[in-house]
């Protein structure tokens, strides 16, 4: 399997002021088509910052992003959007729902920006929500808003989901419901899934886990036989 | 008490103090528009309120130095058993006689002065401002009127040469100054004073050419009001006078009452605009910052605050803006408006002093606008202070919404994202979408006010100058001038002659002052109806105005007594038509009626389509279409002033508001947009989303404002006198150019914050608040 995600010596600098801090230290790693990728490290060590510039919500200083054969860190604006549009499903730690919307709307929303004909209630269906399809964020609990982000993510079907801290705000017994649809996604549906967390317990769930630190990569292990989320011992 | 003293002084909690100055300098924009609004309502009110104020006491003081009379009567039989008559009604406490007639002054320009010879300069008297006061034993000096002679360049000392009737006196001036009965000094011919042309004269009954002192004119000084007066006069003395004046009648003081009335009601109306504009900011800004701060004020409370002082500090906020913002309105206004409103009144209106007038009702408004910020601060507070200190650190959870009607229709699914998010959007943030409605309303309001005024104006214009009067000059019949002269004028210039003279109405409803307009056949004055078609007055039919036959409460078929206010005869005549007239109110018939009713036609004016350049010695003087239009231009000049303070305010209002909607819109949805963009949607598209709601609003908001805005605009007319009738009109071009204002202002604003989408940092905006 030919990598679909490649990071070559990716840099990334935040200046502030005559100082310049490091996020991303000459980072290199590749992604596999359909992998379920767990990113590790503890708080600051630059997980969020790599996952920002592998969503294209920011750009590198130096170094290269290929994603599907693409420069990712050539693209401007426009490309950018174009780019998170077809390729990117995002899956954040606080949902990011839209509040004026029903969860059925905010999947059918993602009708507005791919030509993909999205059956909402379908997707619903596969994050298990059918029946509450109707309802506004504010009437579900966190585990169902985050599947409704699931599924908003999956809609449009993108190359990969990108999820930060998806279970940061759920109690553990949620958190593994939602680990394990990611889990299905990628192993039943080809997905591409990367999760950044700080829980290590995840790691033996994960065909590849990136361990970073202090903006480098710590090591990368390929876990042959990787569990099922709900084996873990959580 | 304890409160207000922490509230000003609020020594302790210097922390707080701190954060309160760094929250402000957070939401300068919004405080900064409340501190601008606060000033401006207060500035306004007080600056507006001390000019109204000033004049009604400038003018008040004038009318008390002079011992203004209380009413005039006019009568050619001013002899010892009349003043008897008069002094045995009771009410009457003083009186003095006067010979008033109108003379010309010897210049070039024929100007018109009226000559006033009194018994004694007790009532009304002249106010001297140069030379010396007014000696009534002095038969050789003229008092004269001070307007006049700075345009004429005259000086006490200098002779002046008056003629009138069949006489010609030449005095020395001994003295220049002002009378309480010119403080405007309009006439039929010349609505705006132009003392060039026109003035006055006090001189003592010693100066009056001949022994027999032709009395006609009893200044009178009375008890209890005047409509009493009126009665008693009529009832005893019927007959034996032309008609009785009282002072709220005289034109003079009507005007400058009518001046000060449309300035109070300004007064009152745009602050009050401004005030409340300033309050819904604080309103919306206090919730916001409270709400958003709401696990602050949970650790605050947390770690041992008291709510007292936690309520303390967010009501500091708005206090202290209010508190600068006010307090200097009420400083500056009073100093910088009443010049700028005096400078405009000085061309029309003549008073020795002008001088604004400070009012506790000012002060009064101040301490009102704090308490009023106070109780709005109050309430946005009280809702955090109601709950436990683990309620409020826990976030406020999202408010739960129900599906509208609207929503469970089946064509709701297939509206547009764009149309859905933005409906639920306004549907959630009723108040935010009423206030921007407001915003808009108001600044359609006022511009639709603005820019009606100069449509009324030149339709008026239009309506009085193209299709009721069609002549190019009116010649003004020397009195004195034999008819055969005045023919022959008339022949010279191929004119037409007419009668314009004053007269009384009455009905049963009232008693109202206006012109009589007698016409000898001809085309030059050809009366119209409210579409400004032509109305035809038959030989026997008699037409009133529509303005007087509203005042009077008549229609056709009424009967109305009348009398030319030269003579005590009154006729009863029945209403067969009514006219409509923008500018002159009365009684239209032709000579035929008036001959036939028994009174003598004695023409007046000479129309002529001719533009006459020159002088013939039967007539007095002589305008040009073009001297009345900029004459009538001259007199608006103020209502342009209004027009252009119009405009402003209701451009700056709604900027102000509308920024600080979308400012609160646009901070509200931030989050909803970066994930939008996150997702995927285009720049463009989410620009559109944002300006889609605020078309929607600013639609809204424009058609609900023309009818508010006609609804100001009628008021403002209304409060133009009883001799104006205006049936105020908004045309299309005033349509499109508040359209365009609106909505260019409107969708400025919102560029603006649209712009922000671009650069938006979809990282950093999760991280925020």
């Amino acid at each position: 399997m030919s990598p679909i995600i490649e990071f070559k010596n990716v840099v990334k600098e935040y200046k502030s002021g005559n100082h310049a801090l490091k996020a991303m230290n000459n980072v290199s790693f590749t992604i596999d088509g359909g992998e379920f990728v767990v990113i590790l490290g503890p708080s600051g060590a630059g997980k969020s910052t790599l996952l920002n510039l592998l969503g294209g919500l920011d750009s590198v200083t130096s170094g290269e992003i290929i994603v599907n054969n693409q420069n990712v860190e050539n693209f401007n604006d426009n490309e950018l959007t174009e780019y998170r549009a077809k390729n990117v499903g995002f899956i954040f730690q606080f949902y990011n729902l839209i509040p004026n919307l029903t969860a059925l709307e905010n999947v059918e929303l993602m009708g507005d920006i791919v030509d993909v004909d999205i059956d909402g209630l379908d997707v619903l269906d596969s994050v298990g929500l059918k029946n509450h399809a109707n309802k506004f964020p504010a009437q579900l609990s966190g585990g169902e808003q985050q599947r409704v982000s699931i599924a908003r993510a999956v809609a449009k079907n993108p190359t990969m989901l990108l999820c930060d801290e998806p279970t940061g705000a759920l109690d553990s017994k949620t958190g593994v419901l939602i680990l394990n649809l990611l889990q299905d996604m990628s192993n039943n549906h080809n997905t591409t899934v990367v999760i950044v967390t700080h829980n290590s317990i995840l790691a033996e769930a994960a065909d590849k886990v990136i361990r970073i630190k202090n903006g480098q990569i710590e090591d990368i292990i390929v876990n042959v036989c990787p569990k099922k989320v709900v084996d873990l011992e959580w | 008490m304890y409160a207000l003293k922490r509230l000003l002084i609020w020594n302790g909690d210097v922390l707080l103090k701190r954060k309160m100055l760094r929250d402000i300098k957070k939401h300068k924009t919004q405080f900064i528009s409340i501190f601008l609004m606060a000033f401006l309502g207060v500035f306004l009110f007080s600056g507006v309120g001390g000019g109204s104020l000033g004049l009604e006491t400038s003018v008040n003081q004038f009318y008390e130095d002079t011992n203004m009379a209380d009413g005039w009567i006019y009568s050619p039989y001013l002899n010892d058993m009349f003043l008897y008559q008069v002094d045995m009604l009771g009410a009457t406490n003083q009186m003095e006689r006067q010979v008033v007639v109108d003379s010309q002054a010897d210049f070039e320009n024929k100007p018109d002065v009226t000559l006033h010879f009194v018994e004694n300069n007790t009532i009304s008297k002249f106010y001297s401002m140069e030379g010396r006061p007014l000696d009534i034993n002095d038969s050789n000096g003229v008092w004269l009127d001070k307007s006049f002679a700075d345009a004429k360049g005259l000086n006490v000392g200098d002779n002046i040469t008056f003629t009138f009737e069949d006489y010609e006196i030449t005095k020395t001036i001994k003295g220049l100054g002002y009378s309480p009965e010119y403080v405007y000094h309009g006439s039929q011919y010349f609505v705006l004073p132009d003392f060039n042309k026109i003035g006055f004269a006090y001189l003592s009954y010693r100066a009056f050419p001949s022994d027999d002192v032709p009395y006609n004119v009893l200044n009178v000084k009375f008890d209890g009001n005047a409509e009493t007066y009126d009665k008693l006069l009529s009832y005893r003395l019927d007959g034996y006078y032309a008609t009785f004046i009282q002072k709220s009648d005289h034109a003079s003081v009507n005007q400058f009452a009518n001046q000060i009335a449309l300035q109070k009601m300004m007064g009152d109306i745009f602050p009050l605009v401004f005030i409340l504009v300033s309050m819904l900011i604080l309103l919306t800004t206090m919730t916001r910052i409270i709400s958003h701060q709401r696990t602050q004020i949970g650790i605050l409370k947390a770690s041992g605050f008291k709510n007292y002082s936690i309520i303390l500090h967010y009501l500091s906020y708005g206090f202290w803006m209010v508190l600068f913002g006010s307090v200097l309105g009420l400083i500056l206004g009073p100093m910088v408006l009443p010049g700028f409103i005096y400078a405009v009144m000085k061309h029309i209106f003549i008073l020795p002093s002008w001088k604004a007038v400070w009012s506790m009702n000012f002060v009064y408004m101040t301490i009102l606008m704090i308490i009023m910020s106070l109780a709005i601060s109050f309430y946005s507070t009280k809702s955090i202070s109601d709950e436990s200190p683990s309620q409020s650190i826990r976030a406020k959870s999202p408010k739960v919404f129900k599906k509208g009607l609207i929503e469970r229709l089946d064509f709701w699914h297939n509206l547009s994202f764009n149309i859905r998010w933005n409906y639920r959007d306004a549907r959630r943030n009723k108040f935010r979408s009423l206030m921007t409605v407001i915003g808009i309303i108001g600044c359609t309001a006022l511009l639709i006010c603005a820019f009606g005024l100069n449509d009324s104006m030149n339709e008026l214009t239009e309506w009085n100058f193209d299709y009721i009067n069609h002549y190019d000059s009116e010649m003004i019949i020397d009195s004195d001038a034999d008819s055969s002269a005045v023919d022959e004028v008339a022949k010279a210039v191929d004119g037409e002659k007419i009668m314009k003279t004053v007269i009384e109405i009455e009905s049963s409803s009232g008693k109202k002052q206006g012109t009589l307009l007698v016409l000898d056949g001809g085309d030059m004055i050809t009366p119209t109806d409210d579409d400004w078609n032509k109305v035809e007055i038959a030989d026997d039919e008699v037409s009133i105005s529509k303005k007087m036959a509203e005042l009077l409460d008549v229609g056709i078929g009424d009967t109305v007594r009348w009398h030319m206010i030269d003579s005590n005869k009154w006729i009863e005549i029945k209403i067969d038509k009514i006219h409509a007239d923008p500018n002159t109110q009365g009684l239209v018939m032709s000579k035929d009626k008036i001959e036939d009713l028994g009174l003598n036609y004695t023409p007046s004016s000479i129309m002529t389509d001719e533009h006459v350049d020159k002088n013939y010695s039967a007539i007095k003087s002589y305008t040009t279409k073009e001297f009345r239009i900029g004459s009538w231009q001259g007199l608006t000049q103020a209502a342009w002033v209004l027009i252009y303070v119009l405009t402003t305010f209701a451009s700056i209002l709604a900027v102000i508001v509308l920024y600080n909607l979308e400012l609160l819109s646009f901070t509200e949805v931030e989050k909803d947009i970066a994930t939008l963009k996150i997702l995927g949607f285009k720049t463009k598209d989410l620009r559109k989303l944002l300006l889609t709601q605020n078309l929607w609003f600013t639609t809204i908001g424009f058609i609900l404002g023309i009818p508010i805005g006609s609804y100001l605009l009628k008021t403002i007319w209304r409060s133009a006198g009883d001799s104006y009738y205006i049936i105020p009109s908004i045309s299309i071009t005033t349509l499109l150019l508040t359209g365009i204002i609106t909505f260019s202002i409107s969708i400025l604003v919102n560029l603006m914050f649209s712009g922000k989408i671009e650069r938006l940092d979809m990282v950093e905006t999760f991280k925020k608040e």
